[in-house]
Formats: C-alpha cells, sequence, structure tokens
C-alpha cells in the first residue's frame, strides 16, 4: 500500500523519531553552498538538513566503500555486523544508481554479503530537489529530481509543509509508528507538489537543452555509431586520466582486490575503487592491453555506461547527476561529450539516408 | 558471510616441474578438493602479494589437487617462480564457462594451441582421451616458438601420436639443430596439407597468444569451419572471477563469467576482439 501523509508537527522532530536507534547519515550544508554526507548518532537539528540538491560525493559510498576490508590470510572469521542505519536527503539521481549496484552486487553468479548486508540493514530516506546544480542534466537520461523508485520514504518540502511519501513496507512500518506525527494529505496540497515537480523537472530539462541535449535522444545509438568518431581522441587530449570522473561516478562500480599486509603483518586483502580511464586498468599479464590509448579508455567509459549497461540491464550508468563534469580538472563537461556523440550520430544517418535516397 | 567470495582457500605448492627456461608447471592441493571443467579458470594468490587468473592444466576429473602451467611474465608469475615445494598459496574458483564436452559427443575435435596457450588444451585432451570411444576422431595441432619452447614436450603431448588413436603434430618458428618436426607457423599446419579434416561438422578449440588466435580463426574458417563451432579462450584482466569488478569486460560479456571459453560466432562482431 502506498499512501502520502503530511506531517503536522516540527520536522526536526519527525527526523529524529525516525532516526532514533539508527547510525543517521544526512546531509550537511558546507560554507561554499555545496552538501556532504554526515555521520552521526542521532539527526541534528541546525547541522543536519534534507538539502535542496544532491551531496559532492556519490551514495554509493556507504554501501561499497572505497575501500573496504574484505578479508584476512588464513581466517574465515566474520566481520563485525553493520549497524542498522537511516540515510537522509537521498537525490534521486543516488537512489537510482542503486539498482547498478543492485545488479552487479547482489544479482550476480556470487552475491556480495558484505554489499547484502548494508542494503539490508539501511533505510533510505529520499528527498525531492527543490534546485539544480549547473551540472545537472538528469532529464536528458531519462531521470527526474524526485524519486521515482527505490526508496522507503520520500519527502518532498513544500510551502504547506513536508510530505511523507512511502516506498516500501518498511518505510510504510517505519511511518506508521510514527503515526502521531502525521494526518492524510489533502488533493490539493498533492496537486501543489505535483506542479511544483513539473516546474523543476522543466527548469532542468531548459538546462539540459541549453547543453544541446534533448530528453528522448537515443544515446545507446549515438554513442555506438560514434565508435570509430575522432571525438574520443579529441576529448582525450585534454583528459589527464587522473579517475576522478570514475571514482565521483554514482554509478561506477569497477575494483581491485588488493593484496598487502594488515597493521599486525598478516596478509590481507581490501576492494579498492578502480577506474577505466587508468593505463593499467585492463593490461594483462606479459605487457597486453586491449586499450592501450586515452581514447580508447575515455570512450571505454561511455560504451559501459551508454551501450553495455542498456544491454544488461535496460538502462543508463549515468542519472545525469553531473559529478564527473564537476571534478575534471581538463573541463570535459560530460553533456559536451554526449551531444558531440548525438551530433556526429544525426550526420551519420542523415548522411545514410542520402544515400539511400538516391 | 562467504569466505571465500573474495578471498582464497589455502592450499600448498606439492610440486614444481620445469617446462621451459621461463614455464613452470606448479602441482597444489588446496585443503579442500576444487572440483572444476576443462576449460575454467582459477584466481592463484600468493599471500600479501598479489593474484592472477590461471586455466589448470591436469585432468578435470581429479580436483584433490590441481597442475597451473604457468609463464614468468609479471608480478605474481615472476613471485611464483621463485617459491618452493611446500609453500602456501591461494585459490579461488573455479570460476567461468567451460568447453561444451557433452556437445563434441560423436564429433572430429580439432585442438588448436599455442605457446603457453596449451594449458587448458592438456585440461581438455586429459578429459577427452579417458572416453576416446566418444569422438569421432581426435587431432591437436601445436606451435611454439622453438623446440626449447614446448611446453610438456616429454610426455604429455608428444608420443601420444604412436598409438595413433590421436593424430597430433607440432610446429616451432625457429628450429633447432636437433629439432626434426615442422618449422612454420601454426596456420600452415592446419592449411590442407597438413590436415584432414571435416570441417563442415567438426569442432575447433582453440587456446594461444591472441595474434595466433586471430590467424588461427581466420585459417579455421577459411577450412570450413563454422563459426559457432570454433571455441576461443579467451584472456583478459579476470581479477574479482565473478563478474562484478569490471576489468575483463568485452562488448556485452565478461570473460570471467561468461567465458573465458567462448564459440567464436558469439563474440565475432566485437570490433575490439583480437586486442590483447
Amino acid at each position: 500500500m502506498k499512501w502520502t501523509i503530511c506531517v503536522s508537527s516540527e520536522l526536526d522532530e519527525v527526523l529524529a523519531f525516525l532516526g532514533n536507534g539508527r547510525e543517521v547519515h544526512a546531509l550537511e550544508r558546507l560554507d561554499n553552498g555545496t552538501y556532504r554526507s554526515s555521520k552521526a548518532t542521532a539527526w541534528q537539528p541546525g547541522h543536519h538538513t534534507l538539502g535542496y540538491f544532491r551531496q559532492t560525493e556519490p551514495l554509493k559510498a556507504l554501501f561499497f566503500p572505497a575501500r573496504e576490508f574484505v578479508g584476512r590470510w588464513n581466517d574465515q572469521s566474520a566481520r563485525e555486523p553493520m549497524p542498522e542505519r537511516i540515510v537522509f536527503g537521498v537525490k534521486n539521481c543516488d537512489l537510482s544508481s542503486l539498482s547498478i549496484f543492485d545488479h552487479v552486487f547482489l544479482d550476480g553468479v556470487c552475491p556480495d554479503p558484505y554489499y547484502a548486508e548494508a542494503r539490508e540493514k539501511t533505510i533510505l530516506v529520499s528527498t525531492d530537489c527543490s534546485a539544480q546544480l549547473d551540472v545537472c542534466f538528469c532529464p536528458a537520461v531519462g531521470e527526474q529530481p524526485w524519486a521515482k523508485v527505490g526508496y522507503d520514504i520520500n519527502i518532498a518540502t513544500t510551502p504547506d509543509g513536508p510530505v511523507f511519501e512511502i516506498g516500501s513496507e518498511r518505510g510504510e512500518e517505519l511511518l506508521r509508528s510514527a503515526g502521531q506525527y502525521f494526518e492524510p494529505a489533502g488533493p490539493e496540497l498533492l496537486e501543489t507538489l505535483e506542479k511544483q515537480r513539473a516546474r523543476r523537472y522543466e527548469e532542468l530539462v531548459e538546462q539540459c537543452h541549453r547543453h544541446g541535449l534533448m530528453t528522448d535522444t537515443d544515446l545507446t545509438a549515438a554513442v555506438e555509431s560514434s565508435f570509430e568518431s575522432e571525438l574520443w581522441k579529441d576529448f582525450a587530449e585534454d583528459c589527464v586520466e587522473c579517475g576522478a570522473c570514475n571514482f565521483i561516478c554514482c554509478t561506477c562500480h569497477c575494483f581491485l582486490l588488493a593484496d598487502g599486509l594488515d597493521e599486525a603483518g598478516q596478509p590481507a586483502r581490501s576492494k579498492l575503487w578502480d577506474a577505466c580511464l587508468f593505463s593499467g586498468f585492463a593490461a594483462t599479464a606479459g605487457g597486453g592491453n586491449p586499450r592501450p590509448l586515452r581514447a580508447e579508455r575515455l570512450r571505454n567509459r561511455f560504451d559501459k555506461k551508454f551501450i553495455y549497461f542498456p544491454q544488461v540491464l535496460g538502462r543508463y550508468a549515468c542519472d545525469g547527476c553531473g559529478r564527473c563534469t564537476e571534478a575534471c580538472i581538463a573541463n570535459i563537461d560530460i553533456r559536451d561529450v554526449l551531444r558531440r556523440a548525438v551530433d556526429e550520430s544525426d550526420a551519420l544517418h542523415a548522411h545514410s539516408s542520402d544515400h539511400r535516397a538516391n | 558471510m562467504n569466505p571465500t567470495l573474495y578471498m582464497p582457500i589455502p592450499a600448498t605448492i606439492e610440486r614444481i616441474e620445469d617446462e621451459t627456461p621461463d614455464i613452470k608447471t606448479f602441482t597444489i592441493r588446496p585443503v579442500e578438493p576444487i572440483a572444476f571443467a576443462a576449460g575454467q579458470f582459477v584466481e592463484l594468490a600468493v599471500p600479501g602479494i598479489g593474484e592472477a587468473p590461471f586455466t589448470p592444466s591436469s585432468s578435470p576429473k581429479i580436483s584433490e589437487n590441481m597442475e597451473i602451467t604457468i609463464m614468468r611474465t609479471g608480478r605474481v608469475t615472476d613471485w611464483l617462480h621463485t617459491m618452493k615445494e611446500g609453500d602456501e598459496v591461494g585459490v579461488r574458483g573455479p570460476m567461468g564457462r567451460a568447453y561444451p564436452i557433452a556437445d563434441f559427443h560423436d564429433r572430429e575435435i580439432l585442438i588448436v594451441g599455442g605457446g603457453c596457450g596449451v594449458g587448458p588444451l592438456r585440461s581438455l585432451l586429459l578429459a577427452l582421451v579417458e572416453d576416446l570411444d566418444a569422438y569421432a576422431r581426435i587431432i591437436v595441432r601445436y606451435g611454439a616458438r622453438t623446440p626449447d619452447s614446448i611446453v610438456f614436450k616429454d610426455a604429455q603431448m608428444h608420443g601420444w601420436d604412436q598409438g595413433g588413436a590421436l593424430d597430433v603434430m607440432l610446429t616451432v618458428d625457429e628450429a633447432s639443430s636437433d629439432w626434426d618436426g615442422h618449422v612454420g607457423m601454426i596456420t600452415e599446419i592446419l592449411s590442407e596439407d597438413y590436415l584432414d579434416c571435416h570441417a563442415d561438422d567438426g569442432v575447433a578449440v582453440m587456446c594461444g597468444p591472441p595474434v595466433m588466435m586471430k590467424f588461427g580463426t581466420e585459417k579455421l574458417l577459411e577450412r570450413g569451419y563454422q563459426p559457432e563451432n570454433i571455441y576461443l579462450s579467451l584472456e583478459r584482466n579476470m581479477s574479482c572471477g565473478i563478474g562484478q569488478c569490471g576489468h575483463c569486460r568485452l562488448g556485452r560479456y565478461y570473460v570471467c563469467k561468461d567465458g573465458p571459453v567462448f564459440s567464436y560466432d558469439e563474440i565475432l562482431s566485437n570490433p575490439r576482439l583480437w586486442d590483447d
């Protein structure tokens, strides 16, 4: 059952109630106006916020840490169990990215129990975006600035108060336990919300248009048909292969199993984020490398996101969060890359239909 | 928790045999048996140093121990080559898709190997010879750089042709004074002059360096083998071995979980297929 309710009390009090007994992850607003994820034992009024737009670091870090200890040699003892967690202020781009990680770490030949535990023990409280960053372009990849699926509870702030929406059974259970704070939301409030969302979406669509991106373009076809294009070489001229786009990406999931010694000098293994822009990423023993050129590695990133994932999961592995654009020290804007792929593929198609016409 | 997901199970190096100046065969005994099928691979780990993917070269009928034939060619393999009998390593697996041996019944099987790529093929051959009557004929064509670099030269490969059950032929790129076999590229001994085969319904299985597999496949197609009947063992940087870490992607496949054995028709559309 999915129901929508309106809070009738102080929001901080409700959020503190929901976070009770759980490790709380919420947003903290920094002086430069950005948000970062901040961990605490409880919701902290004044310090924690739901945020107008996404946090700087990707949500994936809570489920797939940048460095995760996975085991010690000859030691099969289980890891410390993870605490129950609640994450406040998740934006749709990050929320949507989790289906990529679920596919990789849960649906494969050998599910990852650590990831499964992290997902199991984490309640996701998403919130609508009420502002956008210059780099945002989610409508161009079929996403939107409010939660679609995958949330337990969604909170949309409106001039008439916050609207809570239930997205899962455990979200419903949790909100029921806080029933005293809520009353049903009336149709007018829901209409206000719908208009507010439509307005926000339109603003994002306009921002996409300003960067030459439409909302219904087949980006798979664009990247596929520009495989031999010079565009990869052109953008790779500026790329310094720092891997920042990979690390900051809300969907990039590649990792390295790294062996070394722990503090006690015992052989141990960790899972580290890896980056397909690094020259050695696909290298094999004996000096072989399927992608020796930076242009090939840059293209591989788009191939993975816009060809591979549509093939295996029916979705792009890009949610339009724009973090890669923000992080790139060479100022490569993913929207420029996609626009050029689209333009070149349009030109190619126009050319081939000319041929057919003749 | 599943400790073997990312962590290997301990194994002891029982025996180390020199094959060539830079190739050794390691017999390892894991603390619990690992049952694998020919063509599947394992991740072999050196504690605290790293791990790398290898396809066992021993019979898949034996699970208590396995032989892995390793060329010294990188950080992990350099380290392995310094190890002694009795030393501890770790193993994860088996991983990936094996040769579809059940589909080979009653058919002629052509096995084409190059260099160190003969490891998985030996495992396949050992599985096949246990049940020779089940197959129409088994042909082996193997190429190496020099006579010195032929792997398994003493017993396992050379000499099998003596009984007549197998049709085995070797070639080397450069002969030495004591070499009385064929000299030339592997593609030469796949030509009409040296290979009498039933290409239309036969099966071909190939493993070797990418350049050899590229030209070998072209030759087999020219001889009339069907793309779906040519099986290739591909090499990419298989790291996690379970389709998660992203290193071995080839088009829509991960070589670790969808391969390493592919039929040529599954992968022929990939423009990056032969890049090593």
